[in-house]
């Protein structure tokens, strides 16, 4: 295989750097590349907000599961076969009529990867990072979410190695709807707390 | 069996040197970050970016996805692997990217600052030398391929390590602080690392639960043994940490070690 196969764009002195380091502790015989490879593939495929929407729905459908998840967190997510590394010690937070929840780590990147998999770019940003503390409702109008005066933003800075996961609520005109239904419609945003779930007409049926 | 992914610590810290120059002089010296930043302490930095002003909008072109490009990701698992082997020492991987000058950590990537403490943390184990990185990086350059080696074992080992759960101790019967107390952050202005946001400095706020027992941050990074204390769930008005806004406040929640705090 020659380089231009792997590389058909100029690589860059930050991805040389990477590839050398791999390289120098394969060599060695420090790190396995199917280790690497597993990990990646982990939080690709396996781990993701896909497993967080599971939670969701079932919260949504099952109210003595909602309870326990509220509860003990980390218990009710076991429950659905979901665990791990910046899972060990989850708070859900739920969603009502007068409060919306939405989670930042200002100091770093902190994100329930059980849940939620691995955060996108804009979460571990210096402006996400700055602004969703000091003007939560500017950055929510960015997500195109709305929120009337009469509600209460609660903004949980994941300082400690608490992690939190937001329970959105169920929007009307889901009655009646199967839990992978309504997985669908419960987007990795929403259980950051910077998206609402939505009835599109399509959905609807 | 305790997880190593995140801590690896409470090992000698090697200092760090370099040895710039010499052969790798030309593009690999502008990246030169292994010899910047002497001190392990130094890191009530920029971080710590509660309330800042001016970096822009949230949304952006790209921002919905996780990385980009495919050597991010495997920075990311090279990141875990020197946790969960024992191939790294002194503070982990984010304490260390605190440890970035300033700017430089501003203009760095995310999974570029991961790079810049996986590194970190191999040298000061001694697991790799000063200038190894660049050596292969010039290999690398003219044309040789990349290194390979399996071990199925150690890719079990890690896929185990990272879907175990290691929650924190539970909270002391006698806490401190107890729910509806009034609490103000402490003024404190420290070196290393912290888990007190410097935004909430000073403010006064409201106990809304015990999380937990954990080990404070600022002294078991540096690999100091702390017994473990009451963490706190504390609430703060918006008024009280950025002043009057316009429209409805709203409330900031942070988790709080015990040594944070004192009576409001």
């Amino acid at each position: 295989m020659t380089k231009d196969h792997h590389h058909p764009h100029p690589e860059s002195a930050v991805e040389l750097r990477a590839r050398a380091l791999e390289a120098l502790l394969a060599e060695r015989g420090l790190v396995s590349t199917d280790a690497i490879d597993a990990v990646v593939e982990l939080y690709e495929h396996d781990v993701g907000p896909q497993n967080g929407a599971k939670v969701v729905a079932r919260a949504w459908v099952d109210e003595e599961y909602r309870a326990r998840l509220l509860g003990d967190a980390n218990g009710a997510i076991a429950e659905l076969g979901f665990g791990g590394a910046e899972g060990d010690n989850m708070v859900v937070v739920a969603n009502t009529p007068t409060i919306h929840n939405m989670v930042v780590c200002t100091l770093c990147s902190c994100y329930p990867w059980p849940v939620l998999g691995l955060p996108p770019s804009w979460y571990k940003s210096p402006p996400y990072r700055a602004r969703a503390v000091s003007e939560p409702r500017a950055v929510l109008g960015e997500f195109g979410v709305e929120l009337g005066d009469d509600v209460e933003i609660r903004v949980w800075d994941s300082s400690a190695e608490v992690r939190y996961l937001v329970l959105p609520l169920r929007p009307s005109g889901t009655e009646g709807w199967s839990e992978a239904e309504l997985a669908a419609i419960v987007s990795r945003d929403c259980m950051i707390g910077t998206a609402v779930p939505r009835v599109l007409d399509s959905a609807a049926g | 069996m305790p997880s190593k992914r995140a801590s690896g610590y409470a090992t000698t810290i090697a200092p760090i040197a370099c040895g710039r120059g010499g052969p790798h002089a030309s593009r690999t010296a502008r990246r030169h970050r292994c010899c910047r930043t002497p001190s392990t302490r130094d890191v009530d930095g920029v971080h710590d970016m509660g309330g800042m002003h001016g970096f822009g909008p949230v949304v952006e072109a790209g921002g919905d996805l996780p990385y980009h490009e495919r050597w991010e990701p495997r920075v990311f698992a090279i990141q875990m692997l020197v946790g969960i082997e024992g191939l790294g020492a002194g503070p982990g991987g984010r304490a260390v990217r605190e440890e970035m000058e300033p700017a430089e950590y501003l203009a760095a990537s995310y999974y570029e600052r991961w790079l810049f403490s996986a590194e970190r943390r191999l040298q000061r184990k001694g697991t790799i030398a000063p200038g190894e990185v660049e050596s292969m990086m010039e290999r690398l350059e003219a044309g040789e391929s990349m290194p390979t080696h399996r071990d199925p074992a150690m890719a079990e080992r890690i896929l185990a390590d990272l879907q175990a759960t290691y929650p924190m101790e539970p909270p002391p019967e006698e806490a401190r602080f107890g729910s509806g107390q009034r609490v103000r952050v402490k003024r404190i202005h420290p070196a290393g690392h912290t888990r007190s946001p410097r935004y909430a400095r000073g403010a006064v706020g409201v106990i809304e639960d015990v999380r937990g027992a954990d080990r404070l941050p600022d002294r078991a990074v540096y690999g100091e043994d702390v017994a473990p204390e009451p963490v706190y769930s504390v609430g703060f008005s918006s008024s009280d940490l950025w002043g009057p806004s316009q429209g409805s406040p709203w409330t900031v929640l942070l988790d709080l070690w015990e040594s944070y705090l004192e009576p409001g």
